[in-house]
């Protein structure tokens, strides 16, 4: 079908690109002020609440417990902070471009995780299994990228689907894989760089590259503005599916980029792994204000969400609570944060 | 010559109606052969394994369908997919199918086990479970307190000669989700520890989520590790490996290696040619090999002699498999898991990996 012959998204009607685009149009002010023209950067709010929060529980953290400003706290949160940031920032660019979320991360992280260790395993050079990585996670999107465009379904159910059929696959592939101790990947993720892990940076360049880019290149606007409105997107003239093919192929890839990360810092894993980092790449990307309906969100508040939600679960661990209860306040913070982008949405279509 | 013929042809006549007389009245025996034919059909022993993806659970299917070869018993292995659903529907198809004896490692439904014990009783099928105590069924598994205190006694012996029992931090890594099993396997081995040094304060003790996964683990060991920076002297017991594993992994990554000493359960990663050097030790239950275990309750039943279930399955199982705690350097000559079950499905049925592999007996 033709993307000129699409009907029209504002009536409510099913389109190739699914239900989350079936909304009214947006102001084209949503895409000026992403694109710079405004004084005040998109997210400036939700940057300053993140960054008073996060600066709250830190003194309150440090007056409590002195010894809580320590390198050693500083370790814990950036190692924590690295893989889960990586693939929120995936996440956010699906997001933005109005395909709502990715549920198939658990999948896209393990698969190029198993063609890491494999590859390795046979000896084969770092550079080329850092291609291989890649390649798998592209490849993946892309493969999600298909099902959606000419399949013509909801992105969230392909991936949903996609998931389950990957962790199916996953468990015939492999039972448990080890990254050799030996290995050159293993030694460089457990180094530091500046005092901080090296795989932190990797992912700090990520959402740098990230967060400069997607509201300055080309292929970058055209996800904000498919995502913000699909209908204005293709007046304009651009191609929905090139920039669905392009979202989930660029997810994909950084998929592979965290899944480096996991096989230098995580030796031993299995297909089942992946699902714990699912909710804390929602949670990330919910708190730092990227709209789960599309068009909007400031990759830069990425970094400050995922420092923030590493940091409360590693401040958890002075308040010398049971371990038991140290695992609610990170669901609550979810919870409030989902509230609060409800709210936003809400208060967008007054 | 008439009279001949007519006696003849009546003599004939007689026998041709005796002999289907005959052959009628032969009849219900034949089928009375047929039926004893059919009831001495071989014995059927069914499993619904655990289907986590884990390679032992697939292994004790392998296991059982070669005790069942073994034994002249027909054998039906289904995967409950760690799904509810999977798991009730496989005991309708054991029932429609027939199976004399079901063997269930079930752990993905405990709310479902009252029904599925009603069915299986109704349609009169005893029922064997692995690990996962079911009221109704028996209960068959390892001595999870035992493994625990072992391991934890073992440790405990290293500490004391490394560190004279001055510990600065004893790390538990928990699963919670498995429940008694968390508190028998993990809070036994903090129990060893505590026997061979009781020195310790409760205060040097610090209990995180481990999730029974490395990828868990290790996010909680860096937040345990970081909330105690000046702790030298470190020691980590878990409900299995992975989590011992991972929380030596988070030492390593916050610059701590040197500090840190682990003993494992299960002895998932104290094998091969990849093992932590700060993983001291793990115990081994041999899961695959759960079946041959199982085999003298399965012949009693097969031989209509089945035992009646004790009432607290819980605390006193129908068999209780032996742990097998080893040293890491031990563990380098128990072969890895694919060998061992190799060697297991060729020993003779009945024979435990326990008899064949564990070196402290």
């Amino acid at each position: 079908m033709a993307e000129d012959t699409l009907p029209e998204l504002a009536q409510g009607t099913p389109t190739p690109d699914g239900p989350m685009m079936a909304r009214p149009v947006r102001p084209a002010v949503t895409l000026r002020s992403f694109w710079g023209n405004r004084s005040r950067p998109e997210g400036t709010g939700t940057g300053i609440v993140i960054v008073g929060a996060w600066g709250a529980l830190v003194l309150g953290s440090a007056l409590y417990r002195s010894d809580f400003l320590s390198h050693q706290t500083l370790l814990a949160v950036t190692f924590t902070m690295a893989i889960v940031g990586v693939l929120s920032v995936g996440q956010a660019l699906v997001a933005i471009s109005g395909a709502i979320l990715d549920l198939s991360v658990p999948t896209a992280l393990i698969l190029p995780s198993w063609a890491i260790v494999s590859l390795l395993g046979q000896g084969i050079n770092i550079f080329l299994v850092i291609l291989a990585a890649l390649a798998v996670g592209g490849a993946w999107g892309l493969f999600n990228a298909l099902i959606i465009v000419f399949g013509k379904i909801n992105p969230i159910i392909v991936t949903l689907g996609t998931n389950f059929a990957g962790a199916a696959m996953l468990n015939i592939l492999f039972e448990n894989a080890q990254t050799p101790i030996s290995s050159g990947l293993a030694k460089w993720g457990q180094g530091k760089f500046l005092g901080l892990p090296n795989i932190f940076w990797p992912m700090l360049l990520v959402v740098a590259l990230a967060g400069y880019f997607v509201p300055r290149s080309r292929v970058g606007r055209h996800m904000i503005a498919v995502g913000g409105s699909s209908q204005a997107a293709r007046a304009r003239g651009i191609s929905l599916r090139k920039t669905r093919f392009a979202v989930f192929v660029i997810s994909g890839m950084l998929s592979g980029v965290a899944a480096l990360l996991f096989t230098a810092s995580d030796l031993y894993f299995i297909p089942n792994d992946g699902s714990n980092f699912l909710l804390p790449t929602l949670a990330t990307i919910i708190v730092a204000g990227i709209a789960l309906s599309g068009g909007a969100g400031n990759l830069w508040l990425v970094l400050l969400s995922v420092g923030f939600i590493s940091t409360v679960t590693t401040a958890l661990a002075f308040y010398g609570l049971s371990d038991v209860w140290q695992q609610p306040p990170p669901g609550a913070i979810l919870m409030i944060a989902v509230s609060i982008d409800g709210y936003r949405r809400i208060r967008s279509r007054r | 010559m008439s009279k001949l013929t007519t006696r003849w042809v009546r003599g004939t006549l007689a026998a041709a109606a005796i002999v289907p007389l005959m052959a009628l009245a032969l009849v219900p025996m034949n089928v009375g052969a047929v039926a004893a034919a059919a009831s001495a059909k071989p014995f059927k022993v069914c499993m619904g394994t655990g289907g986590q993806g884990l390679n032992w659970q697939t292994g004790q299917g392998q296991v059982l369908q070669s005790i069942a070869h073994k034994e002249g018993w027909s054998s039906v292995v289904l995967s409950n997919n760690n799904s509810a659903t999977t798991t009730v529907n496989n005991v309708e198809v054991f029932i429609q199918d027939g199976c004399n004896a079901v063997v269930e490692f079930n752990p993905a439904s405990p709310g479902d086990v009252p029904a599925m014990q009603a069915k299986f009783a109704a349609a009169k099928i005893p029922v064997i479970t692995f690990d996962v105590p079911e009221p109704g069924a028996y209960f068959v598994g390892i001595d999870n307190l035992k493994a625990g205190i072992e391991g934890g006694q073992m440790l405990g012996k290293i500490i004391k000669s490394k560190w004279a029992c001055n510990l600065d931090l004893l790390i538990a890594s928990h699963a919670h989700g498995a429940g008694t099993v968390d508190t028998q396997r993990t809070g036994g081995m903090i129990t060893g520890v505590l026997d061979e040094c009781p020195t310790i304060p409760q205060s040097k003790i610090v209990n995180d989520e481990g999730g029974g996964q490395v990828s868990v683990a290790l996010p909680a060991g860096r937040n345990v590790l970081a909330a105690d920076p000046t702790a030298k002297r470190i020691a980590v017991v878990g409900i299995n490996d992975s989590t011992v594993v991972g929380t030596i992994e988070a030492a390593e990554q916050l610059g701590r290696s040197a500090d840190i000493i682990g003993w494992g359960q299960d002895g998932s990663l104290v094998t091969g040619a990849n093992v932590d050097p700060h993983l001291l030790g793990s115990v081994f239950y041999f899961l695959e090999g759960y079946p041959e275990a199982a085999l003298p309750l399965l012949k009693e039943i097969a031989a209509g002699h089945a035992p009646p279930v004790k009432d607290d399955t819980h605390n006193n199982p129908e068999v209780l498999l032996q742990p097998c705690p080893v040293t890491a350097a031990q563990a380098r000559n128990v072969p890895g898991y694919s060998a061992r079950l190799q060697k297991l499905m060729q020993s003779a049925a009945g024979t435990t990996e326990y008899a064949l592999f564990c070196p402290n007996k």
